[in-house]
């Protein structure tokens, strides 16, 4: 591991993120907090330690396009000046994706199960028609495997082979109306991504030692599932493990508690 | 019109070294040189249009450009989203085939028709919608199609009337073509305009049915949103005669007809004769549904007929 990607100084990246994030909710009174705060830990990973100048990143859960935003931000690959716009009437950082709005963010996402077909055309065109070395990363949610375009893009993606795609599921165990086991049972999940043809590990998605063991390693002749397994609201007490938090705003109370969690975890961190 | 469409694409990914074929899985006895020819730039999604869409667009974020087939319904309605959200917001240079637009694909049953697919296109931004006369300007449309920097749809389609008819010209820019042109200048005439194939139902009605004796001017229009600025010939002919028959193959709702009669002066007299869903209906060859839904050559002669005698 390298100074940027050992795992203190990750967390230390993901804490800025996350106040970074919950600034902008707060300002804006979006809601989707949850949905991003499970995704954070795995997009810091993603662009300190995974992505390379040529790879992509298709965010499939456009849901958490604001941590998106915020991971871009800290990362200089969105300024301050575009950031400060997110939510805000005639800006080009709406709740989900929108087209060209952000070089960094290929496609528009926000209707679940468009993000893997992208992905896997975007993999196959590099790999087998454009000979590049370029990877593709898809960052799913656990919802949207409810999505019948998913499982007709992960065959596809088998069948061709496509060894430079690595799904990344961030799989927080709830979606819009209930518990994923409830709604509509996704396991044995890693079994279903196995008898697709993917080879397919699992990892705590906060913590950035086993994520790297699961994203890091060498690839296979096959495409690669990572499912993460991820808390919604990860990082602030009460948002935690909460269908609420896939919807609310935060008060100015509740976003004074939250950062006040963010900064007792970083003297935590320092300490 | 298949067979013009093999033919043209071919001669399109020859010529662009950066466009693909993708099917759903589609084109026996149709496709197979272009697997010979073309390799890894043929690909077969599989049965699973909605992939099909978002992997196209994939390819096309890259760089390149796909051609997407399937039948006319299956090619439209299933990845609607995808057409949209991965396609048309993107403005991605993809263009998709749909064979078997109409009652083309008769007694294959109501799954299989296609009479709401420009309908459903047309209200999406950025797309550009073809639908040749015949398959004498099938290449035409896919040479059209190559030069655009964004989304396109193309129906294929043979109509129950398929007439082999020389048009008199074409225009360059729009595609329209124009079949017949009136005997002299008096009033009354009328303007008789066929949506696509649809406009075979013209000319079989010029060629069998007296509507040559009428005086008439008969134009296929091919290509929406329209060019209406840049089709001189077939607007002049609309403000001489001030009465227009359109004929489509297709529901009146959401059809070519509703969008060239809002675009039409509103003192134009304007009928349209179109396809209807009828709770009763029976299921039998593409001139069988045309006979059904009284989309013929009869009727349109009628129907002409009683534009010119109206005051």
């Amino acid at each position: 591991m390298t100074e940027v990607t050992r795992p203190e100084a990750l967390a230390r990246a993901a804490l800025a993120i996350r106040r970074r994030f919950l600034g902008m909710h707060h300002q804006a009174r979006s809601g989707h907090i949850g949905s991003g705060l499970s995704a954070i830990d795995l997009l810091t990973y993603l662009y300190a330690a995974w992505l390379q100048p040529i790879d992509q990143l298709i965010l499939s859960k456009g849901h958490a396009a604001s941590a998106l935003y915020a991971t871009l931000n800290h990362f200089g690959k969105l300024s301050d000046a575009e950031l400060s716009t997110y939510y805000q009437d005639g800006t080009l950082l709406p709740a989900h994706p929108a087209p060209g709005g952000v070089a960094a963010i290929p496609a528009a996402t926000g209707s679940l199960g468009h993000g893997l077909p992208i992905a896997v055309g975007m993999a196959h065109s590099y790999k087998h028609l454009r000979s590049s070395e370029a990877r593709v990363a898809c960052l799913l949610s656990d919802g949207e495997c409810n999505e019948g375009s998913t499982w007709e893009a992960a065959l596809f993606a088998a069948h061709h082979h496509l060894d430079n795609l690595t799904v990344l599921v961030d799989a927080n165990g709830i979606q819009a109306f209930g518990r994923t086991e409830e709604v509509l049972a996704l396991e044995p999940f890693a079994k279903k991504w196995e008898a697709f043809g993917f080879d397919v590990s699992e990892c705590n998605g906060h913590d950035f030692a086993q994520i790297h063991a699961a994203l890091g390693r060498p690839a296979l002749s096959r495409p690669r599932c990572v499912i993460a397994r991820t808390i919604k609201g990860r990082g602030v007490s009460f948002m935690e493990n909460t269908v609420d938090w896939h919807y609310w705003p935060m008060s100015d109370a509740q976003y004074g508690q939250a950062i006040a969690e963010l900064d007792q975890a970083e003297r935590e961190l320092f300490r | 019109m298949r067979v013009a469409f093999v033919e043209a694409v071919d001669d399109a990914l020859a010529r662009d070294p950066k466009s693909l074929f993708i099917t759903g899985d589609l084109g026996f006895n149709a496709f197979e040189s272009l697997v010979v020819k073309y390799g890894a730039r043929f690909i077969n999604a599989g049965v699973a249009e909605q992939s099909m869409i978002g992997l196209a667009a994939g390819v096309a974020l890259t760089g390149l450009r796909p051609w997407v087939y399937s039948i006319a319904p299956f090619a439209t309605y299933r990845c609607v989203e995808q057409i949209r959200n991965d396609l048309c917001l993107h403005r991605l240079p993809v263009c998709v085939v749909g064979n078997g637009g109409g009652f083309t694909y008769g007694i294959m049953g109501p799954t299989h028709h296609a009479l709401e697919d420009l309908a459903v296109l047309k209200a999406l931004p950025n797309i550009q919608l073809f639908f040749p006369c015949a398959s004498d300007q099938v290449a035409a449309a896919v040479g059209s199609i190559a030069a655009l920097d964004g989304p396109s749809y193309l129906r294929l389609a043979v109509s129950a009337y398929d007439t082999a008819c020389a048009p008199i010209s074409e225009n360059p820019l729009t595609l329209t073509r124009s079949y017949a042109k009136r005997s002299d200048a008096r009033e009354p005439a009328a303007t008789v305009i066929g949506a696509g194939h649809g406009v075979q139902v013209a000319l079989r009605a010029l060629a069998a049915h007296g509507l040559d004796r009428e005086n008439v001017d008969v134009f296929g229009m091919t290509r929406f949103p329209f060019r209406l600025a840049d089709d001189s010939a077939l607007m002049a002919s609309v403000l001489e005669t001030k009465k227009v028959v359109f004929v489509e193959e297709h529901y009146a709702a959401g059809g070519m007809g509703e969008s060239l009669r809002l675009a039409l002066p509103s003192q134009v007299d304007f009928s349209l004769l179109s396809a209807s869903y009828r709770p009763d209906q029976r299921y039998g060859s593409a001139a069988f549904h045309m006979h059904q839904t009284q989309l013929t050559p009869e009727v349109l002669v009628e129907l002409v007929r009683a534009r010119l005698s109206a005051p």
